[in-house]
């Protein structure tokens, strides 16, 4: 329990705060019916679409369990990387982290959402390398090998999650009638915990159309993690 | 010596040039020692920092402490910390982790802050505000100043600081020091604006020198307040070092300042200086000492010929020209001494002449003709001429041995030389048994008549003491009359050109002659013209006669010289004072007065001398007078025409 706590406290992503929208939310649709979303996501550094964008659709909790569908995938380690380097998933979902290279990796995780270690193992060593993922929120994947190699698994509260492709584009369809709070998390927003939240209306077979703009950090600039005030030892 | 004289200037030249040199050398050593030091202190510290970075990002990337980390429990992460500083082999002696924003999980110093602040925060978000994450500053802990550096942890994305120390202690000193050579000491500048007077407090925070060093030091830069970056002079107990400041925090006029002290002593340079000047002295002694040789070498060959030539110039000096220089060394030497043998023997022979000249001559007259050109001629000049001869000498020569004659004659005349020399005569000549003395020529000593007198006493006492002598020795008894006037004669060279001789002639000089001659006519010691009488006031005169002698018409007075006024005694003055009335009745023709006088003078003296006296010539005269028939106006002058 006491371990769960301090996690907390190290977490990276609180997800508490619903943010206005600063950036453009270019145009949505009529409110009154809406199934699907498109979102596009610009790097507004580059002026083109911005990959890897996590689109989340927060149902309210009583909704939630009707679209829960845990799938099973896996993230891979190839080239030292982890690929991909997004990956999204329902929460009770389960991920495998085979290991395609000819070394060993040593994966971790000390995220709130899931801390788990796979201590080193190379490709086919090890069968029990398949993990639930069972409480929502972004699980930092690490390799105590390899410092840089960094993975990010976004558990998401249900099955309306995408992440955008090269173009920025993702898109969520089946979506019930009803205002939801569609959240956009990317690993280098400067946002604090890396989210832009906004409400909106879907109804019938309408399409909502979201686009917003992010100017990633560097990946070498450090971003300061909200909150992370922990037990503290005097 | 004046080698010498040349050659210490010179060497003490070059020891002072040297000398300076090499403290202007030493100067710069220390000046590039302090300045190398004081670069290498800064390298050293960048150096340390680095390896504390290196050390806390490797050491925090360990699975073990990102492990322990991962617990979150406090005790475990304080124990992974110290676990890392004890890996660290001393690199790193603290640590402190906080959150990304601040807040402190564990810190190994336990300082007691919950959150950063201060320096610590600023640190942090010097850290965040860069590229890579990293950070270094200087914080004090515990009053010892750190070197602090501070990276993220990753787990893997950023999710705390790691702030890593070490002290700027005397171990971290003694480290620079190794490098370095010199000493090394970390000093704080604390300026309260409302503290003491001086405002600054300074102290050693960590030092390689001795406590008593430390003390001075801070005591040095108490009274210059001097954080100046050049190098200067600080004085500590084992002597003068250099001293150069590095800033290491804060900046002059800050409440804190810390700054690195490098320092190097002189006294280590100015050994090697010292072994120099040691050297150089050993070199000096063995110079000076071989020109020590060289100059008694050279006094050998040069000075001691010219020692003894100045010696034996000195002996010529004093009269002696004997010894002949024999001398070596240099030609011009030899010439020298070879000239002066010459002239050492010119010398001797013109003394050799000087020395017969004075015997022949008197020493005056030697004198005279030695110190003038000699040529004929003279100049008249008042002289007293004195004559003395023995009375009765040629019949004392018919009955005497030649050679006792001699012995006799030649006494005789020593005596009276030297009774004339004694008196300031001047022996003209000698002529027989007759001395001709001058006085007042060649050169007049004053008083030459007074002197006169007292030469013609002295020479009656002198025959005395001689006649006392004579009779000891079976010699005769020998008397001795002087004649003495004073006139104008004429001085000079007189006789040919190659032979000549310097004498006084004239009239005076006959006078003279014949004066002495009349003392055996009146039986006296003495005889003196009226101009003696009338040249000195302070002698006792008897008239005694008036005579003309041959080759002088004028008449002349002629006077006895009895002494000196103050030693006449009164019975003597009482004879002289009845002979007086004696003569006077001579002179009136009272031939029987007369002869009553003369008589009853001529009863005191003794009966052998009686008849021979002076008394008895008046008396014998009387009787033959009064058988004449004189003229009525008889000038009572009496002639004696015989020379």
């Amino acid at each position: 329990m006491e371990r769960i706590r301090m996690i907390n406290k190290l977490k990276m992503h609180g997800f508490v705060r619903p943010l206005i929208l600063a950036l453009a939310l270019c145009s949505y649709g009529p409110l009154t019916a809406a199934a699907n979303l498109n979102v596009f996501v610009q790097n507004s550094d580059i002026g083109q679409g911005l990959e890897d964008a996590v689109v989340e659709v927060l149902l309210p909790v009583d909704l939630q369990s009707s679209f829960m569908s845990a799938i099973q995938t896996t993230v891979d380690q190839q080239n030292k990387e982890f690929v991909d380097a997004v990956t999204v998933i329902p929460q009770g979902s389960h991920v495998s982290f085979p290991n395609s290279d000819n070394i060993l990796h040593h994966v971790y995780s000390f995220s709130e959402a899931k801390v788990f270690e796979l201590p080193l193992y190379g490709s086919g060593e090890l069968s029990d390398y398949r993990q639930l993922f069972d409480i929502p929120g972004v699980v930092e994947l690490g390799c105590n090998i390899h410092d840089w190699m960094l993975g990010y698994i976004y558990v998401a509260q249900t099955a309306f999650v995408a992440k955008t492709d090269q173009e920025g584009r993702a898109s969520i369809s089946d979506i019930p009638d009803g205002v939801y709070t569609v959240r956009v998390w990317h690993p280098q927003s400067p946002e604090d915990g890396g989210v832009i939240e906004q409400q909106v209306e879907f109804t019938g077979e309408e399409t909502a159309i979201v686009r917003l703009a992010i100017e990633p950090i560097r990946s070498s600039r450090l971003r300061r993690a909200p909150n992370t005030s922990r037990t503290r030892y005097r | 010596m004046f080698l010498l004289a040349l050659l210490l200037p010179v060497l003490l030249g070059i020891y002072l040039f040297v000398s300076s040199e090499n403290e202007t050398y030493t100067e710069e050593t220390i000046n590039s020692y302090l300045e190398l030091g004081a670069d290498v202190f800064d390298f050293t510290r960048e150096e340390h920092k680095n390896t504390l970075l290196t050390l806390t990002s490797t050491m925090t990337r360990d699975w073990g402490f990102r492990n322990a980390f991962g617990t979150g429990d406090p005790f475990t992460i304080i124990d992974a910390a110290d676990n890392i500083l004890l890996r660290s082999l001393g690199a790193a002696e603290m640590m402190l982790i906080s959150s990304m924003d601040g807040e402190v999980v564990i810190d190994t110093k336990t300082q007691g802050f919950e959150r950063l602040d201060g320096e610590w925060l600023e640190l942090m978000n010097q850290a965040a505000n860069s590229d890579n994450g990293l950070g270094d500053a200087i914080i004090t802990i515990d009053d010892i100043p750190y070197q602090i550096t501070v990276i993220p942890l990753f787990l893997p994305t950023p999710v705390a600081w790691v702030f890593g120390g070490f002290p700027l202690d005397n171990s971290f000193a003694s480290t620079v020091k190794q490098s370095i050579v010199s000493d090394v000491s970390i000093v704080r500048f604390n300026t309260h604006p409302q503290g003491p007077a001086n405002g600054t407090e300074i102290s050693v925070i960590s030092s390689t020198l001795l406590p008593a060093d430390q003390n001075a030091l801070v005591e040095q830069l108490e009274r210059s307040g001097m954080t100046s970056q050049e190098t200067q002079r600080i004085t500590l107990t084992t002597g003068e070092y250099g001293t150069l400041m590095r800033p290491v925090y804060g900046e002059q006029g800050d409440a804190l300042q810390i700054v690195a002290v490098i320092q190097k002593s002189y006294n280590e340079n100015l050994e090697n200086l010292e072994n120099f000047r040691r050297v150089l002295i050993q070199f000096y002694s063995i110079v000076i000492a071989i020109s020590l040789v060289l100059v008694i070498l050279l006094a050998q060959s040069i000075t001691k010929p010219i020692l003894n030539i100045v010696t034996r110039v000195k002996r010529i000096e004093a009269g002696d020209f004997g010894q002949e220089l024999k001398a070596k060394g240099s030609d011009e030497i030899v010439e020298l001494a070879s000239s002066i043998n010459n002239m050492a023997s010119g010398l001797a022979e013109k003394e050799k002449v000087r020395d017969l000249l004075g015997k022949v001559v008197s020493r005056e007259i030697a004198e005279e003709l030695l110190s003038k050109t000699i040529e004929l001629g003279g100049e008249e000049k008042i002289v007293t001429v004195l004559f003395a001869d023995i009375k009765g000498f040629t019949s004392l020569c018919e009955n005497t041995a030649p050679e006792e004659v001699l012995t006799l004659l030649n006494n005789y005349l020593s005596t009276i030389t030297q009774v004339i020399e004694d008196n300031h005569g001047v022996v003209d000549k000698y002529t027989g048994d007759s001395v001709m003395a001058l006085f007042g020529a060649p050169i007049s000593r004053g008083h030459d008549v007074e002197n006169a007198m007292i030469t013609a006493l002295a020479i009656q006492e002198a025959m005395r003491e001689l006649n006392e002598k004579n009779i000891e020795e079976g010699l005769v008894e020998i008397a001795a009359g002087v004649g003495v006037h004073t006139g104008l004669v004429v001085a000079g060279n007189l006789g040919s050109q190659n032979r000549l001789n310097y004498t006084v002639i004239g009239d005076s000089v006959n006078l003279s002659a014949r004066l002495e001659g009349l003392t055996r006519k009146y039986n006296v010691d003495n005889i003196v013209s009226e101009s003696c009488r009338d040249a000195v006031a302070n002698f006792v005169f008897r008239e005694l006669d008036l005579v003309r002698v041959a080759g002088k018409s004028e008449p002349v007075r002629i006077f006895e010289v009895i002494g000196p006024a103050d030693s006449v005694s009164l019975e003597k003055k009482r004879e002289l004072a009845v002979f007086a009335e004696a003569l006077q009745f001579y002179r009136t023709k009272h031939w029987d007065d007369a002869i009553a006088l003369f008589s009853l003078l001529a009863a005191s003296v003794p009966e052998a001398a009686r008849t021979s006296s002076l008394y008895y010539t008046y008396i014998d005269r009387i009787s033959y007078l009064r058988e004449r028939d004189l003229p009525e106006d008889w000038d009572a002058v009496f002639v004696f025409d015989r020379k």
